[in-house]
């Protein structure tokens, strides 16, 4: 009987400690913020790391630094493809006639915010000076700059200011401030790719005083003039507010490059002739497991908008083409598609003997019909069904259908399936199971990327490669592979590629000689005629010519067999329809986010409370 | 005086003890851990940008200077700054510490009370229903990868799939129900996890005392079985016990729970360290690794001297 009584007892004491724990917290669907406020939250799958503009090499990074600094230039909002306007300058660069010199006015009158760097903790005015200096910090090793390539060799006396110890009250030739609203960059030779590298978050405008007092706390405390100002920031959430002081102007969808018939479905038409900030706070949450995403996201008040997981494709769409939801999904959340910013491809680094460059010209041959093989041994359909929906976008060569240069009538033989082709070849050129070199597949931890390997040699054996010549070595962490990469000493390279700017330039570099490993081109592919072509092209402003240049050089690189490439995986974004909205693309030069805004449920949206005054 | 006496013995004890962790750590992240030299150039660096960043990252160094300088930023406790985000790394462990130990604590102490209380009534009914079914539910316990649980009790506690009474994602401490509401599903997940291993152990150490000569002659003579249990059984069985708690500690304030912080979005300790493995931080691998090894001698010492506090037979020498 004791025993028993004991028993009961127990468990009443486990059953009412569960209790009082769920009842605590049974307020969960309550958000801990102020419900008065308009919050949007945003979702990405990254997580930033510096918040300083020299450090802004990803998009994560860039989709806070554009926030909360100003560029010069920024992308239109909804222009597809993509355009720049104007952002703190007061209209597009002048370019002299020789195309060397830029001339850039400032908006007057734009303040930095408030912050005890400047006097009285009020912040001063962005001037031309500021844009001179926040690009001088890449040229000086001090601030870890990673942005120095975007100008390095171009602006006339940068390199020579870096090389003369980084000394930022010495002037330089090709960047100076005219006045106090304008900027004058002198090249040494064209580079019409310029005002693209004024929109990036490496050229955001920082004062100099807080580079001073901050030094590298800046990575944590930016300083800007941006639309919105940092609130907190830490590995899984950074939140923003509306910087009060920006320059808000009522919105001219139409001037963002509104396209009804693709984008009218989001709503985003009713932001026209409103005036911005129509949120009191933006949230981005950085969740890296797609379930933890899907939860929240499907949760009603936590994030707002997320990517579809790859593997609840079939299980949320209605159908893939186009893109639907399932009726009940259709009825709570928005969905478009829109293809990547970028690429992912294959390389084959010509460094290696057994498969790229050789001393001997009849063995540099059968090379070439080698990697000729594995291009055609690739199912580029069959990768695009396993990990990308089936719904990426296959393209031959290096320009992405992204770029205004892409070429929709190229052959499409290099991204086409041939397995007998693929034998024919390595059969006429001597490639037997006992020759064929060992393949070292150097890649990620993860589980997708063993899938990756796994796909690729069945398709490689397919074509008579031994299975246990095709070796596997997987690095624990990105920096361990991508050292291996860097030093050259991996045969076999896949990767993906996400623009900077949109021209083709931008992904042709890949491929340019001089940019070997250490460097973007990991293939140490090295071509004259292609080098030549790139030199020629790289100095001319868009036009038929260039794209005709951009264009052979795709062909030259089709033929040599160097990469296998590409596809550009298609994102499909899903939102709430309380958010008004439509998403922005992956560019990494990233996009500003001061139009977002929340429904008011009959096709109007609701003002930002602190804006409209409510407390 | 005499505790004062052992304690400097036992400090001065654990200096070589730190010495070796921190030795053999430093050797693992130098040449085995992830270079951060190609994370921190832009694309299409030069070979002079490359020799910049490796000089800024001490590389050139020579191993012996460079543990010499891990040893002075021991003892100075600054491990200067986190290579990825330029965070002093004493801010980073004073913001994500009290995080971690926030978060780990409940679930902790739960975990040790139930499974204290149910290894007590497992032994009590050795060989009975109540002990096979507890010890049953515990080796499910321990059977499901605490990664499963996770999702699963995400999904039923906080997800519109299931009960949607708490947050799937978040943190915030800064009233005690925003505590409770971030608090509870990540304590009930680690309870679960923990129980079935405490339950197990505790049911040994219990049933071991059980069997005890003075046990069973008190049980001969009649002595009351809350009175039996408490200060028999129970009193004697503390020394493994806390052993067990003591020696978890540091790792529960230091380590956190990673998968956890990852899926619940709570930027703790365990989070910071995760991503300072994998991107090859040192400033803060060294800071942890330090701190874990300096905790662990505490513990020790607190453990020794708790000893003394339940068995007096124990002396400090």
């Amino acid at each position: 009987m004791n025993r028993l009584v004991s028993l009961r007892a127990v468990c009443a004491l486990l059953l009412f400690g569960a209790a009082l724990l769920v009842g605590c917290g049974s307020d969960g669907r309550q958000d801990a913020a102020d419900p008065g406020l308009r919050v949007y939250r945003h979702s990405t799958n990254g997580v930033p790391t510096s918040l300083d503009p020299v450090q802004s090499a990803t998009a994560y990074t860039n989709m806070i630094v554009i926030n909360v600094y100003d560029t010069l230039y920024a992308y239109k909002y909804l222009a597809r493809p993509f355009e720049l306007k104007t952002n703190l300058a007061a209209a597009m660069p002048e370019i002299s006639a020789d195309g060397l010199t830029y001339t850039v006015r400032l908006k007057p009158g734009v303040y930095f915010i408030d912050d005890p760097v400047f006097p009285d903790g009020k912040g001063r005015e962005v001037v031309a000076e500021d844009v001179v200096y926040s690009i001088k910090r890449h040229f000086d090793p001090a601030m870890r700059p990673q942005g120095a390539w975007l100008w390095q060799g171009k602006v006339a006396g940068l390199d020579e200011w870096k090389d003369a110890g980084s000394d930022y009250e010495q002037d330089i030739e090709g960047l100076r401030a005219l006045d106090r609203y304008t900027l004058q960059i002198k090249l040494v030779r064209p580079y019409p790719q310029l005002p693209f590298t004024l929109a990036q978050g490496y050229s955001a405008v920082v004062p100099r005083e807080a580079v001073e007092k901050y030094g590298r706390d800046l990575a944590l405390r930016p300083i800007g003039s941006g639309p919105f100002r940092l609130v907190s920031f830490d590995k899984t959430r950074v939140v923003m507010e509306p910087n009060q002081n920006w320059r808000w102007q009522p919105v001219d969808i139409y001037a963002e490059g509104y396209d009804e018939e693709t984008q009218g479905f989001s709503g985003v038409a009713a932001i026209h002739g409103q005036t911005p900030p129509f949120v009191d706070r933006f949230e981005i949450d950085f969740i890296q497991d797609s379930a933890a995403m899907w939860n929240s996201f499907t949760k009603g008040n936590e994030v707002q908008i997320t990517g579809l997981p790859v593997e609840l494709a079939d299980s949320v769409l209605a159908s893939k083409r186009p893109v639907t939801l399932r009726e009940d999904l259709a009825e709570k959340y928005h969905i478009t598609s829109e293809i990547e910013t970028g690429f992912v491809y294959q390389g084959i680094n010509m460094d290696f003997p057994e498969f790229g460059y050789h001393p001997d010209p009849a063995q540099e041959k059968r090379n070439h019909a080698l990697r000729c093989a594995m291009i055609k041994a690739f199912d580029w359909n069959a990768r695009n069904e396993s990990f990308y929906f089936g719904l990426g976008v296959i393209f031959p060569g290096a320009i992405p259908p992204v770029v205004p240069e892409f070429d929709p009538e190229l052959s499409r033989d290099s991204v086409t399936r041939d397995v007998s082709g693929a034998r024919r070849l390595l059969a006429e050129n001597g490639w037997t199971p006992e020759n064929l070199p060992e393949l070292l597949y150097g890649t990620g931890s993860g589980v997708v990327y063993r899938q990756f390997f796994e796909q690729a040699r069945a398709w490689l054996v397919e074509i008579g490669w031994p299975r246990e010549k095709i070796i596997l070595k997987q690095f624990a962490t990105f920096g361990d592979l991508n050292r291996q990469w860097r030093e050259s000493r991996l045969p076999y390279i896949g990767l993906g590629w996400g623009l900077d700017y949109p021209d083709a330039q931008n992904t042709l570099q890949l491929f340019y000689g001089p940019y070997r490993a250490p460097g973007s081109n990991l293939t140490n592919y090295n071509n004259p005629e292609y080098n030549a072509l790139y030199e020629q092209a790289a100095v001319m402003q868009p036009s038929p010519e260039r794209t005709e240049i951009y264009r052979r050089m795709n062909r030259i690189l089709i033929g040599d067999c160097v990469t296998i490439i590409g596809l550009s995986r298609t994102r499909i974004p899903i939102w709430h329809r309380e958010v008004v909205m439509h998403p922005a693309g992956g560019m990494v030069g990233g996009f500003q986010y001061p139009f977002i805004a929340l429904s008011d449920g009959a096709g109007g949206i609701r003002q930002a409370a602190r804006s409209a005054g409510i407390p | 005086m005499e505790l004062l006496q052992y304690s400097i013995r036992k400090i001065i004890a654990g200096i070589p003890l730190i010495i070796g962790v921190t030795l053999i750590s430093f050797l693992l992240m130098v040449y085995f851990g992830p270079d951060k030299t190609f994370d921190l150039l832009g694309k299409n660096p030069t070979a002079e940008e490359i020799a910049e960043v490796r000089e800024q990252l001490g590389y050139n160094k020579p191993f012996v200077v460079r543990y010499a300088e891990y040893l002075r930023e021991l003892v100075t406790f600054d491990f200067g700054r986190s290579e990825s985000t330029g965070e002093p790394v004493t801010g980073l462990l004073a913001r994500t510490i009290p995080v971690s130990a926030a978060l780990s604590l409940p679930g902790f102490i739960l975990g040790n009370l139930l499974g204290v209380l149910l290894g007590l009534l497992a032994a009590f009914y050795r060989g009975g229903a109540p002990d096979k079914f507890i010890m049953a539910s515990a080796a499910v316990g321990m059977s499901i990868s605490f990664l499963i649980v996770i999702i699963a009790f995400q999904i039923i506690f906080s997800s519109s799939f299931g009960l949607n009474l708490f947050p799937v994602r978040g943190w915030s401490m800064d009233t005690f129900g925003d505590y409770v509401r971030y608090v509870t599903v990540p304590t009930l997940a680690m309870v679960f996890v923990a129980l079935g291993y405490n339950t197990r152990f505790y049911r040994s150490v219990i049933v071991e005392e059980m069997n005890r000569d003075h046990v069973r002659t008190a049980r001969a003579f009649g002595v009351p079985p809350a009175q039996l249990y408490y200060k028999l059984i129970l009193k004697n069985a503390l020394i493994p016990i806390i052993t067990r708690i003591m020696f978890s500690i540091p790792f529960v304030i230091i380590s956190g729970s990673l998968l956890i912080e990852q899926y619940f979005g709570i930027p703790g300790v365990g989070k910071a360290t995760y991503d300072a493995i994998t991107t090859g931080d040192q400033p803060v691998l060294k800071a942890v690794v330090a701190l874990t090894a300096i905790l662990l001698v505490a513990a020790q010492l607190l453990t020794d001297i708790l000893y003394r506090a339940v068995d007096p037979r124990v002396s400090l020498r």
